[in-house]
This record gives structure tokens, sequence and C-alpha cells, in this order.
């Protein structure tokens, strides 16, 4: 054992492995990455024995590998972000029906805010209508208690589970001891069985039946009823109730205080601040830890006496839904009901993530006592203004060169274009100035949307800006869609060799497996032209004519049409030139400024100048002066 | 419970600064929690660390420091101190850098972003605020990505941190690759010379 500082991805990594994970894959996106990412660091350094691990193409099929792999016996681990949880539901909704052999463990981060995402998505409600047991940690070591014992829990009954995290659990650290080294569990094998493994309406149906059951088995778990039934693995039950532990505060509550994730740390924080500050009234205080299937005898014997029931919860109001749906149940049985306050009822912000700051004044209300805010250090901001700072594309990215280059080729056509976006860094190509993003709305969906504005608005060109990575994970079927109904549109690969945004991953595209020797890798070109995509120009983003003329070949062929832009990414590649700027033959005219918008080149309220730590010596502004006031030479 | 916010920008490493406190404090049998920005904002956007030690040997609930808790706010950029100011006391103790980062949208704004004037608003507060002049420093350690090690050494030096010099070198050793611990150490020593901190 070792004590090592830990992220929670990082964390629940080391989790699975020390249950036996056998089989890791999954798709990158924030904030769940560095789970895969870490089983790759850690089989590569050889502590990490006999498991496989893999990106895979995309989120669905990284899932029906694992559910392959499961059949014959294997702990399998799945991750993505919550929107790619959408991409492997098909697989997912089938798998609950079949069920699984070997521990089948989905590990979804969720991102309140959202803070890198395109929704406020709750995998705890998606687990409701997928019928499939969800666990939701506080913290990094309850994290890591659920990942091993969601193994566990998925060879019992037989089914899949979701141990969902948030990007505040997911991204937090925190010290932990782990194992020096695991061993994967070795898979028994697949045992022929047609009446499990073949999804057919008779095996559905009972499948249908096996799922309610086992759901109810699980809840009397999650409740801490230790009944005893013969799980479906022909073994006994477990007990999960530690996961939705009960405290309380004085004799004889009135109020009950419920949260669910992040928000239970947040909550104790704000209680530990209010009673700082003075005596509080006695409250009753649970953790939801396993939202789905619903603790309910657990959530009764915890409402016995309450009057008012105060829910903590970041996104949907899952747990304030139970509360009330219990409080219905209650009031038919006769029994005494508590008036639930949350989300829905208006009493918690609706959308976006919660704070202790939030949270402690909303319990010092509901508990009746003052809140003791301590406000912090204000900045003037009617006396200096501090200019805003969003997310931008890097200093010397490739895709700068990309953008810039179809808005001047289109420009000098004379036509107009809608510029279809994906999901990416290339989605900052929206910002100003080059404001070469129309439309974004999720992975792979540019190309498909273009075809369809192409239908809808004749008039304008329909450029479709995909990543290489993205390009793989879901913009093929669209390629393959343009081609058979004959759309004119034009598909721009920015080809960066990565999956950027994420922090780097590899694809297939770059044939480095997260395991074993570099294989050879499929190239874009091929799959374009292989998908019947006639006219494919390759330029580099770098060199801006180059650049139009590609574009401009490509618009004007009639039919669907392709760019690639190849240029690595600045973070494999840093070249070590650097702009300058002439400051006696620039004129301040600021055109290389507000036409790229690179953030390597600043104003000082005479001439431009580079910031010779941030830029990477792309040249592409040297291109765009007016007056060659910049060049690009050796390092400094 | 002690409570560090690091301020920046994306690729200037504030993570590994707050890797660097937060592995100090587990070496003194503290529990720790530290929260990080990652994703979309690393992109050269604003990012904020958070580092809670339990130094009563209390337990860390939140990751995230709280409005007004934070004893120390260590910040990589004048502008960005400004922005997440509110989560520092009012006596805290603020370390900032003071070259300015022009974001792109200053640079495409008519009105100029300068260091002088955020500076100057920053000094007016109550609480003790030291404003590193990092460029000479830099120079002569001689990499520009030893400013999260100068920011710390300066926020060392203000004692807020409850943490010896040993200590303090100790854990850059541990949380560095052997091949920059020398480096950074020299560079501990560089600032603290010139600031005449120890």
């Amino acid at each position: 054992m070792t004590t090592r500082l830990l992220m929670g991805n990082e964390a629940f990594a080391h989790a699975a492995l020390e249950a036996g994970v056998r089989v890791v894959a999954g798709y990158p996106g924030t904030p769940s990455s560095e789970v895969v990412e870490t089983v790759a660091k850690l089989h590569a350094a050889g502590s990490a024995k006999g498991v496989h691990v893999e990106w895979s193409t995309n989120e669905k099929a990284a899932l029906e590998l694992l559910a392959g792999a499961s059949y014959a016996g294997a702990r399998t681990l799945f991750t993505c972000k919550q929107m790619g949880l959408n991409v492997a539901s098909d697989a997912l909704l089938s798998l609950n029906y079949v069920g699984v052999e070997g521990g089948c463990v989905l590990f979804v981060a969720d991102d309140p805010g959202p803070i890198s995402s395109q929704t406020e998505q709750d995998t705890r409600r998606f687990a409701d209508f997928a019928k499939v047991p969800v666990l939701d940690p506080a913290n990094v070591e309850q994290g890591m208690d659920m990942m091993g014992e969601a193994f566990a829990l998925s060879e019992r009954y037989r089914t899949p589970v979701i141990v969902r995290s948030t990007t505040r659990v997911s991204h937090s650290s925190t010290f932990a001891d782990v194992a020096d080294e695991t061993q994967a569990m070795q898979p028994a094998g697949f045992t022929k069985d047609d009446s499990r493994f073949v999804i057919f309406p008779a095996r559905a149906r009972r499948g249908h039946v096996e799922i309610n059951e086992r759901l109810a088995w699980i809840s009397r778990e999650a409740s801490g009823d230790a009944g005893d039934w013969e799980t479906p693995n022909g073994g006994r039950p477990g007990d999960l109730s530690r996961f939705n532990p009960v405290c309380q505060h004085g004799e004889d509550p009135k109020l009950g205080i419920v949260c669910g994730g992040v928000s239970t740390e947040y909550a104790r924080e704000a209680l530990a601040m209010l009673a700082q500050a003075g005596e509080l009234p006695a409250y009753r205080f649970m953790q939801v830890g396993v939202p789905f299937p619903f603790p309910d005898q657990a959530a009764d014997v915890f409402c016995e006496g309450l009057e008012q029931i105060f829910v903590c919860e970041e996104l949907d109001c899952v747990i304030e839904d139970a509360f009330r749906r219990l409080m219905g149940d209650r009031a038919i049985e006769g029994k005494p009901v508590a008036r639930v306050m949350g989300r829905k009822s208006g009493d918690a912000p609706s959308v976006g993530e919660n704070t202790s700051d939030d949270l402690r004044a909303r319990l010092a209300r509901f508990l009746g006592v003052e809140d003791p805010a301590a406000d912090g250090e204000g900045f003037d901001t009617a006396s200096v203004a501090v200019p805003p700072r969003p997310p931008v594309l890097c200093a010397g990215c490739p895709h700068r060169g990309s953008f810039y280059a179809a808005k001047r080729a289109l420009k000098k056509m004379k036509l107009r274009g809608v510029f279809h976006g994906d999901i990416g860094c290339y989605t900052l190509g929206n910002a100003k100035p080059l404001d070469a993003v129309d439309t974004c709305l999720c992975m792979g969906a540019g190309i498909t949307m273009a075809q369809g504005m192409g239908v809808a608005d004749p008039e304008a060109k329909h450029l479709a800006f995909v990543g290489d990575s993205t390009f793989f994970a879901s913009g093929m079927t669209g390629v393959a869609n343009a081609v058979y109904n004959q759309h004119d549109i034009t598909i721009c690969v920015l080809d960066n060799s990565t999956t950027a945004m994420t922090g780097g991953q590899p694809h297939p595209g770059t044939g480095a497996m997260l395991m074993g020797p570099q294989t050879e890798s499929l190239t874009i070109e091929g799959v374009l032209g292989a998908l019947g995509v006639e006219s494919v120009q390759i330029a580099n983003p770098h060199d801006l004519q180059e650049s139009i003329d590609a574009i401009t070949r490509a618009v004007s062929f009639e039919g669907p049409s392709a760019v690639i832009f190849r240029a690595p990414c600045v973070n494999l590649f840093r070249s070590a030139q650097k702009a300058h700027i002439d400051g006696e033959t620039c004129t301040g005219c600021k055109r290389c400024i507000t036409s790229i918008g690179c953030p390597a080149i600043g104003y000082n309220g005479k001439v431009a100048v580079i910031d010779p730590a941030q830029c990477n010596g792309c040249g592409l502004c040297t291109q765009v002066c007016p007056f060659d006031a910049i060049t690009v030479g050796g390092a400094e | 419970m002690i409570n560090v916010v690091l301020t920046g920008i994306g690729g200037q490493g504030t993570v590994l600064a707050a890797k660097i406190l937060a592995q100090a404090a587990q070496n003194r049998g503290y529990h720790v929690r530290t929260a990080e920005t990652i994703g979309m904002s690393q992109r050269g956007g604003s990012v904020v660390s958070h580092v809670r030690m339990g130094n009563g040997g209390e337990r860390v609930a939140s990751p995230l420091v709280s409005n007004g808790q934070a004893d120390i706010l260590i910040a990589f950029e004048p502008g960005e101190a400004a922005r997440v100011l509110p989560l520092l006391k009012k006596d805290g103790v603020l370390v900032t850098a003071s070259r300015v980062v022009q974001p792109v949208t200053a640079s495409l704004s008519k009105t100029l972003y300068e260091a002088t004037p955020v500076i100057e608003a920053l000094q007016a507060r109550e609480g003790k605020t030291v404003v590193v002049d990092e460029a000479p420093l830099l120079e002569e350690v001689g990499n520009p990505k030893a400013l999260n090690i100068i920011l710390l050494t300066v926020a060392m030096g203000c004692g807020v941190l409850g943490l010896t010099q040993d200590e303090f070198r100790q854990a850059v050793s541990e949380c560095l690759k052997p091949r920059f611990v020398e480096m950074n150490l020299k560079a501990i020593d560089i600032v603290n010379e010139r600031l005449g901190l120890v």
C-alpha cells in the first residue's frame, strides 16, 4: 500500500483495478477521461497486471465490447461523460434485459454547471429510465468504496451498475491508500446459453421480470434490509446501507436534511459553519448515495417525526421527487407526511452547481437561525475593469488557420456560408474575431446538420467542421449519408492528430493504442474515399494561400466534398520559433488582432506586440499583416 | 483549517503549485482536499485551484473554498487576482504576480488593459498584499515556467501557510520530476535571497 494524492478519477481507476477489473474501455469526455488514462498509465508501468485497456471509437463501441467481455465472465469498466451515455444507450438498454455475467460497471461523470458540457443531463435520472442501479458518491473516498462494491453488486444481480460522479468529485483530490500492484481476475470464459445471451421478445419479457425483481431486492439492500433471499447468481444479499448514512443532531427533530453527491459535503460544511455561529435546532441528516433503486424503507424510517425536509442535490430533482412520492405513499397509508423542499418546490436553485455559501444561507433559513455570511474582499470593478478571459484556441493552434482560410475563401467567392461546428476545441472558433462556428449540437452533428440546412437553405454554402477524433467517433455515418443522398456540402476535417480538448488522447487515426505497439493508422482520406467522397483536398492550415485554394476547390465542387486540414496540435508539437513584430514597420492597424485573434498578439496602444511566452511560431500572423511587419525567426 | 486559493490562466502551472502545498500538508498529517479547473477553461481561460488543509486535525468536507474563507490568495496574474478576490478573507494575504497577460477580448477592445490601475486597486485593500516583480526573478532563475515556484516561495515568506522551509522544499522534491528538482530548489534560494525573505 502507498498513500498518494489522487484526483477522484485516478482514485476510482485504482479502486476498479483493486476489484480485479479485466477489461476497461471508454471514450474521452470531461470530466471522465482520467479513469481510462490512469488504468493505461498503471498498465504501462507494470503495476496493473492482466488488464486490457483501450479508448474505443465511441461510447457505443466501448459498451458493446465490454458486454461481450462480461458475458465471458470478465469484470469490465466502461467510462464516459453524461452525454456519452446517450451514445451507448442503445447497448445499455438491451444489455440490462440480457444481464451480465462478469461485473459490468459504467462510470459516468456528470457536469453540473455545466462547466465543460452542452447539457446538465442527470445520469441518476437516466439510470431510473434504463432501470439500472446507480451509486452517487459524495467524495473521493466514498467513490472508491462504491466502485469496489459496484462490481460485487453487478455480479450478485447480473445487472449493469452505474457509478455516477460529478465534476467536483472527479476533479477534486485527496490522499488515499492504493495497492502497489493489482491483478485482473481471470474470467471463466463464455458458456453458450441461448436462454440468456440471445435477445428475442420472449427473452426480453422474462428479462423485464428479472429486472423488476432485482430492483426491488437492491432497494432493500440499499435500506439495509438483511433479508434472506438467493440472488440471481446463487449468492447471498449484500448491504448497501452504508451509502445512505443517517445521523441526527439533538432529540426529536422536526427538520430533515437530505443530500446527494457532492452537495452532501457542501451541506456538512454549511452546517459546521452555522453550528460555529450558534446553537442549531434538532435535525436529522441523510445522504442518498443509492438514488436508484431508491431506498424506500430507509427513507420511510428517516421521515418519522419530521415536518419538513430540505433536499440538497444538483441537476435534476431526483431525490426530491422520490421523497414527494414517498409522502404520497405515506398519506395513502394514513401516516403523517412532511413538506419536501428543494429544486422543484423553488426552495433551491433549479439549475447550476450548488455551493457551500448558497446552502449555508438556505439551511440557515430552513433551520431558523442567523446566517453568519462571511463577506470576502470585493474588487471595485467600477473603477478598474478587468477584461473577461474566456477559453480560446491556443496560440499556434492549427484550427485558427483553417477557420480563417474558410472565411476568406467564401468572401472572395462572394458566397454566403454557414459553418456547422462540432464538439471539441474547434467549438472555440465561435469566439470573436474568428466568429466561424454558426451551429454546434452534439458529437458528429455538424456533418449531418449541414445536409439538412442545405435542403432548407440552399442559397448558402454549408461547411461542416469536425475534428479527427470526432470524425471517427460519429462523423462517418454522416459522410455516408451525404454521399448516399447527394448533399452538396463541404466537410472540413481538422486533423490535429489527437483528441485535444479532453487532454490529448489517441484515436483510430493516430494508430497509437493505449497498450501494445503502434498499429497501422486509419487514414481520414482513405475513409472519405471509401465512402465515396470524390473531391478530397489536403491542406496545411498554417499556409493561408494553400488553405484558401483547397476550400475554394472543395466548395466549387458539386456534391459532397472534403478538405483535410492537417497539422499537429500545439500541445503535441511546439515549434522553437517565435514571431517578431518590427515596431518601426507596424502601423498599429491591428489587422493581425482583428482577423485571427491569437492570444499571443497584444496591443500596447501604438503597435501590436508578440508575447514570446505564448507564441508557438505558427506564422499565420505573418501572412495576414498587410505591411510585412511580422517575421518568424529562431528561438530567443 | 487553512484555505489556499491559487488562480491564473490555463497553462501557467497553478495545478502543480496546488499539488506541492497538498503534499506538504499531507506530510504534516493534515487531511487535505484540493480542487482544480480541468477542461475547456484550460485553453487560455481563467483557472482556479483550491487547497484545503485540516491543520487542527479536522476532516475537510467540501473541496472548494467558500466566499471570504481563503487565508491566502496566490495569483499568477493581477486581473485574475481581482476576479477571485471575493474568496479571500478581508484580512487574508494576497500574493500576486505583476505582469498582465492580455486576453484576446482586451486586444480587440478599444480600452487598454494595463497592470498599474489593477495593482493599485488591489493594493488599496486592507489586508496584506504582496506584489511580486517576477520578471527579474524569472530571468535569474532562467526558466519562464518557474513562476509557480517563485510565487509559492513568496507565499511561504508570508507565514500563513503554516509550513517550514524544510517541509516546503521536501514537498517540492516529492512532487516534481527528478530532473527539475534542483532547478526549482535553486529558484527558491534565489527568491528568498533577492527578496530577503529568510
